[in-house]
């Protein structure tokens, strides 16, 4: 089992996380994410992850301008998306203590 | 436009490219910042897009994926005319099976594939029947002519008939041009057959086949005029018939000259309505000029020979009655008319 698998179910989730100490555009998110340590994370998922959220009425954009590059257009989290982001992550933690405590059953070290 | 700005524009269009089957507004909406954010990854990392992110079709694959756009779920036009015609399709194949048992068939195609040999052959004959209106230039009954000509229309029907039977038997093999053609034709076929039915259906209804109306309506149809005769042969003029009812019973129409006039409405016109058309001659002394009154307390001879003998009777010296109401007469006047009772 790779780490990308496991990522797709939860690439929402750690994108919604990431969002929620502060917005962010694209790349930023993207590079957030691998400094949190999903390194394995495609540019295009994170992208794709980004405009369906959008399209889900999850998230926000507004558009920075910048002086040195391009309008930068920055994602946040609204009402909604704090929300899911709540009940996304309590559903995590149960899963993840349930398969901690499978895994502890059979005697794997964590 | 810079080296970094062409590579992108370039990734952006592959990346367009390979989300094409994607509906537009959808995949609008997935690439509309696309540029922008590859510029950010451009700026801030070295090497090409291609090397920095791969090729960008996998690229599409992994935005189409993450976005939740898998091929099904976005459709374009195609695609969805495609589902409505398999939505129809299930539908048509329900109803098969639902109108089988009716039947007493398995489906309903079951049954009707029976009747294919009888349509073919009705195929043939209306195909004939077409060559008969266009070359009759309209007109048609029930078996095909050529011109006019019944035989070449009957070696006509034989063979359309036949090649029917062998375009049906084929079909199965005919390739996709044929078969639409097939199809259309018979499309025209089944149409001009409606057509012609509505046509035959409306010439029975009026009688266009010869049948005389009068000989199953009423025995006085045929009554163009009525003519009244009085106890001595005369001809009794501005007659009015009623029945039991009072109701004025109208025979007949007045169709000679000079005297519609008088009456605007032709149901108060007495009878007759062409006194010159009389069959019985001579006409009663009652239209006779000044000498008439002796006529009433002695009828003459000749009068009494009317109606019976008319040829014979001979006409009395003043008989030119133009004007049938001249001088005193016996005839019923013009205005006294019996009264309804009730």
């Amino acid at each position: 089992m790779d780490t990308t698998q496991l990522l797709k179910g939860v690439l929402d989730l750690a994108v919604l996380a990431v969002l929620r100490e502060e917005d962010g555009y694209g790349y930023d998110i993207l590079r957030r994410l691998r400094e949190a340590g999903l390194e394995e994370v495609g540019d295009a998922s994170v992208y794709g992850t980004l405009r369906r959220l959008f399209a889900a009425g999850l998230l926000t954009t507004y558009v920075v301008p910048s002086e040195s590059g391009p309008h930068r257009k920055y994602y946040s989290l609204n009402a909604a998306g704090r929300d899911q982001l709540t009940r996304s992550g309590k559903l995590w933690r149960s899963f993840a203590t349930t398969m901690d405590s499978l895994l502890d059953d059979r005697g794997m070290a964590a | 436009m810079t080296v970094a700005e062409q590579e992108i524009t370039d990734y952006v269009a592959r990346v367009r490219a390979a989300l094409a089957d994607l509906p537009p507004g959808q995949r609008d909406e997935l690439t509309e910042d696309l540029a922008d954010h590859l510029t950010e990854v451009a700026a801030e990392a070295e090497g090409t897009l291609v090397e920095r992110l791969g090729e960008p079709e996998t690229y599409a694959a992994e935005l189409r994926a993450a976005a939740g756009a898998a091929p099904g779920s976005g459709r374009n036009l195609d695609q969805r005319v495609a589902s409505a015609v398999a939505r129809v399709r299930g539908r048509l194949r329900t109803m098969d099976t639902r109108l089988g048992p009716p039947l007493g068939y398995e489906t309903a195609s079951d049954f009707l594939q029976l009747l294919r040999p009888g349509w073919w052959v009705l195929r043939g004959y209306l195909a004939a029947m077409l060559i008969t209106v266009i070359s009759t230039g309209g007109s048609f009954g029930l078996l095909p002519r050529f011109g006019g000509e019944l035989l070449a229309g009957m070696i006509m029907l034989v063979g359309f008939v036949l090649a029917s039977i062998w375009i049906g038997r084929s079909s199965g093999r005919l390739t996709r041009w044929p078969r639409s053609a097939v199809q259309v034709g018979s499309v025209v076929l089944v149409v001009f057959a409606f057509a012609a039915l509505i046509q035959a259906e409306d010439r029975m209804r009026y009688g266009d086949y010869g049948i005389d109306p009068t000989s199953v309506n009423g025995p006085y149809d045929q009554v163009r005029d009525v003519f009244v005769y009085d106890s001595e042969g005369r001809l009794v003029e501005n007659a009015r018939l009623f029945d039991q009812n009072g109701n004025p019973i109208r025979l007949g129409y007045p169709d000679c000259e000079g005297r519609v006039d008088e009456y605007g409405n032709p149901l108060l016109r007495p009878y007759p309505y062409c006194v010159g058309r009389a069959p019985f001659g001579p006409r009663g002394p009652g239209v006779s000029p000044p000498s008439a009154p002796a006529a009433i307390s002695t009828p003459t001879p000749e009068s009494t020979a009317a109606p019976t003998s008319g040829p014979t009777g001979t006409p009395t010296p003043s008989g030119t009655p133009g004007e049938p109401s001249a001088g005193p007469t016996v005839t019923p006047s013009d205005t006294p008319t019996p009264t309804p009772t009730g």
